[in-house]
């Protein structure tokens, strides 16, 4: 059974773009969300192991907070994927990192894989270039 | 020889005795009449050829008056009186011949001769004997005393004590005038007066007519009170007259202060003290008093009244003007009290008057920013240094609004501080447009770093449906998320978005760029050294792309496309230059130029030669590629290097 990811993005043409991407890679999509409220629906109403959640969505700068609430209350992974970085540089408790976009690809690969692996409890070595982990 | 019978026992104590006598001030004084006629009286009624007024001190009796004797002391020994203070009252020896306390006494059986004594003490209201009148004859009396010679004894010796008495009274009233009269003169300004006021004659001393401006000869020998009164400053006598009757229709005590204007003279202030005596009826008889010239205290009054009233007036100029001042005022004690808000720290806060004085202030201030003042206002306290300070003020509305407060002290001639003046002025209105400003400038770099993922994703969508143009798309990609990268390090930052973004240097934007190329331990595979440097908006695009094509490059065909390879960056400023210098190790082997030149390269060439205006050089080295960029040195930060310029100018 393939990892199923909720895109949490609210420019169109980057989550499609994402879902190309993800789903070429062989993941499965859960959902593709504008807002906080409509993640926190989704990942109530199916199952979602990572989340790829951009920090400003259609309703503010809720991605922060969304993300550690999925990543410590509801037991999703969380990668962060944002064009500020520099928002969650201290980190967020319960998430793992964040990619910085504009991403490419390879980055997305890595980065999604790294985190999977670590749900999954393996052990990883490196971590991929362009994911900045917390803590 | 006489000799006082060893057993006599006196009732009084010769001690006192002795300081009673001398208390009368009378002993070696001259003659006077008053003692001369009583002593001639009694040797006339008493037919005696010697009369004495006795008194008889520590070892000798001395005369005050005597007839027939002729000397005026004889020794104690000797004395016939020395045994009279012994006995009740008085003392009759009718021959002393035949008395045996006397009949060896040299003055009985030698000359005088005396054979006859009788005499009357002299005594104290408090019963102390001084001595005696006394009457001694030649001849021996057996019958002693007639009755009528005997009372008028007793009289005269009443009459001398009255004497007494009234010489020293006189004496001691004389003694304290003296005093007065002493002090008055060691004082310039004193003056005395007397007013008879039943005969209307003022006695007054030469100071007192000096002071109002009277001939001095006219006062001692006494004038009218109208005299005086003349001369008072005619705005004052109605009063000085209403006081001087208050003071004979009460209790006769008097003070007045009022001026003299004596002619020819300066006006003088004059303090007044007096008392009114009344005779048996209540009426005024006597008015007597000092008085004392207080001119000059007057004047320091005046001069102290005239600084009271320049600095009030100062001080009401002061706070007129600040409670004018739309900015809100405030100064405290050298040690921080506050002491004083203008009207508008009141309209602002809506506290009652008082409420914030002292440290009181404090509680104004949202309890985030309480610390930091406290800890910013003990400094400047210790210091001297002016107070700066951006904090949020409590509105009488109940909200907090930004306030920035500064203070200054002021200090005396010798440096030390006095007191501190504050102000605060309202700039929530600046902050909130401070802080509208980041949200705007944070909205327009979250909307340019969308769009550049927009782009980047349209891209790639786009280059879906054309598989032949997947290695073109992916390509065009990373070029346009370089660019991405780049200008976050360029918009313009605030304070709190520089703090979120870190440093916005040259370094700091490679450091960034190069993570993609780091190794399975995360560990840098590009090392940037050297001077760094700051770059704009102007040169973001061509600092990314060229460095993203030399990256890219290396990654295809260079160091970076094997594990061992690593670059080395150099930034340097050398003079009016800024040369970068790209040096390739542990690469693939470096067969020389390459036959056709890529658009990477092209694209390389044009930033550093087009847009940054420098000179771009390759050299294949068989070790690996070495590139140098040499740029004018303000080629990164050209915006900057404009306004230098202009400043200039």
């Amino acid at each position: 059974m393939s990892a199923r990811i909720l895109i949490i993005e609210d420019e169109a043409l980057v989550a499609m773009e994402l879902r190309f991407v993800l789903e070429d890679l062989g993941y499965e999509i859960a959902g593709v969300c504008a807002t906080a409220k409509a993640a926190l629906d989704a990942v109530r109403e199916t199952e979602v192991d990572l989340a790829l959640v951009d920090i400003h969505l259609s309703d503010g700068a809720t991605g922060i907070e969304l993300g550690r609430r999925l990543g410590q209350e509801m037991g999703v992974t969380v990668l962060f994927m944002t064009a500020n970085p520099g928002m969650v540089r201290d980190g967020v408790a319960g998430t793992i990192g964040v990619l910085s976009k504009p991403t490419d690809e390879r980055a997305v690969q890595t980065a999604v894989d790294y985190a999977l692996r670590r749900r999954q409890g393996q052990p990883v070595q490196y971590a991929p270039p362009g994911l900045q982990l917390f803590g | 020889m006489t000799t006082l019978p060893a057993d006599a026992a006196p009732a009084w104590d010769e001690v006192e005795r002795l300081a009673a006598l001398r208390g009368y001030g009378v002993l070696d004084t001259e003659p006077e009449k008053a003692f001369d006629d009583i002593a001639q009286l009694a040797a006339r009624i008493c037919d005696a050829p010697i009369a004495l007024v006795s008194l008889l001190d520590k070892e000798r009796q001395w005369f005050k008056a005597e007839v027939g004797l002729g000397v005026r002391e004889t020794p104690l020994s000797t004395s016939f009186c020395a045994h009279a203070l012994l006995q009740e009252t008085g003392m009759v020896i009718p021959d002393a011949i035949k008395d045996p306390r006397f009949d060896c006494n040299p003055l009985v059986t030698g000359e005088p001769h005396l054979r006859f004594y009788a005499g009357r003490l002299l005594t104290t209201p408090n019963g102390l004997p001084l001595g005696t009148l006394c009457v001694l004859d030649t001849e021996p009396r057996p019958e002693g005393l007639t009755d009528l010679q005997a009372m008028a004894l007793e009289t005269l010796a009443g009459q001398v004590m009255t004497q007494l008495e009234l010489r020293r009274a006189l004496r001691q009233r004389d003694e304290s005038e003296d005093t007065t009269r002493r002090a008055l003169a060691a004082s310039d300004y004193i003056g005395a007066w007397d007013w008879d006021v039943v005969a209307d004659r003022v006695a007054a001393d030469e100071r007192f007519a000096i002071m109002y401006g009277v001939d001095p000869a006219l006062a001692v020998a006494g004038a009218p009170i109208s005299t005086f009164m003349g001369h008072v400053h005619s705005e004052d006598t109605p009063r000085l007259q209403a006081e001087i009757q208050a003071a004979m229709d009460g209790d006769g005590t008097f003070v007045s202060e009022y001026r003299v204007a004596p002619p020819g003279q300066a006006l003088r202030w004059i303090l007044a003290r007096g008392q009114v005596y009344f005779d048996r009826e209540g009426a005024p008889v006597r008015f007597a008093g000092v008085s004392v010239d207080v001119t000059t205290r007057k004047q320091k009054d005046a001069d102290l009244a005239a600084i009271a009233s320049r600095l009030s007036e100062s001080e009401a100029r002061f706070r007129v003007l600040a409670d004018a001042m739309p900015q809100m005022i405030w100064a405290t004690t050298p040690t921080g009290f506050h002491d004083y808000y203008n009207a508008r720290w009141y309209e602002f806060t809506g506290v009652p008057v008082g409420s914030t004085d002292g440290e009181g202030w404090n509680d104004m201030f949202h309890p985030d920013d309480q610390e930091r003042a406290w800890e910013r206002w003990r400094h400047s306290l210790a210091t001297g240094d002016p107070y700066e300070i951006e904090y949020r003020l409590k509105h009488h509305s109940g909200v907090y609004r930004w306030t920035l407060g500064r203070a200054m002290p002021l200090r005396d001639e010798t440096g030390e501080i006095v007191r501190w003046f504050g102000t605060c002025t309202d700039i929530d209105e600046l902050k909130k447009l401070e802080q509208g400003r980041e949200l705007v400038s944070q909205e327009l770099s979250h909307r340019i770093k969308n769009i550049f993922a927009v782009v980047s994703a349209l891209v790639a969508l786009s280059a879906r449906q054309y598989p032949e143009a997947r290695a073109f798309a992916a390509s065009l990609r990373t070029r346009i998320n370089a660019l991405a990268r780049a200008h976050e390090f360029v918009r313009p930052h605030t304070e709190t978005s520089r703090t979120t973004v870190g440093a916005t240097t040259l370094h700091s934007f490679l450091t960034d760029l190069f993570t993609a190329y780091a190794d399975e331990t995360g560990a840098a595979r590009v090392r940037v050294t050297g001077d760094d440097a700051v770059f704009d908006d102007q040169a973001a695009t061509s600092v990314a792309l060229l460095f993203h094509e030399l990256a890219t490059n290396a990654a295809k065909y260079g160091a970076l496309s094997t594990r061992e390879g690593r670059v080395e960056l150099d930034t340097r400023r050398d003079g009016d230059r800024f040369i970068l210098t790209w040096t390739e190790t542990g690469g693939p082997p470096v067969e020389g130029p390459p036959t056709r030149g890529g658009f990477g390269s092209s694209l390389a060439t044009l930033s550093v030669e087009g847009q940054l205006g420098g000179r771009l050089t390759r050299d294949w080295r068989a070790e690996g590629l070495r590139i140098v960029a040499d740029l004018p040195a303000t080629a990164l930060s050209r915006r900057r290097a404009a306004e230098k310029q202009e400043n200039r100018l």
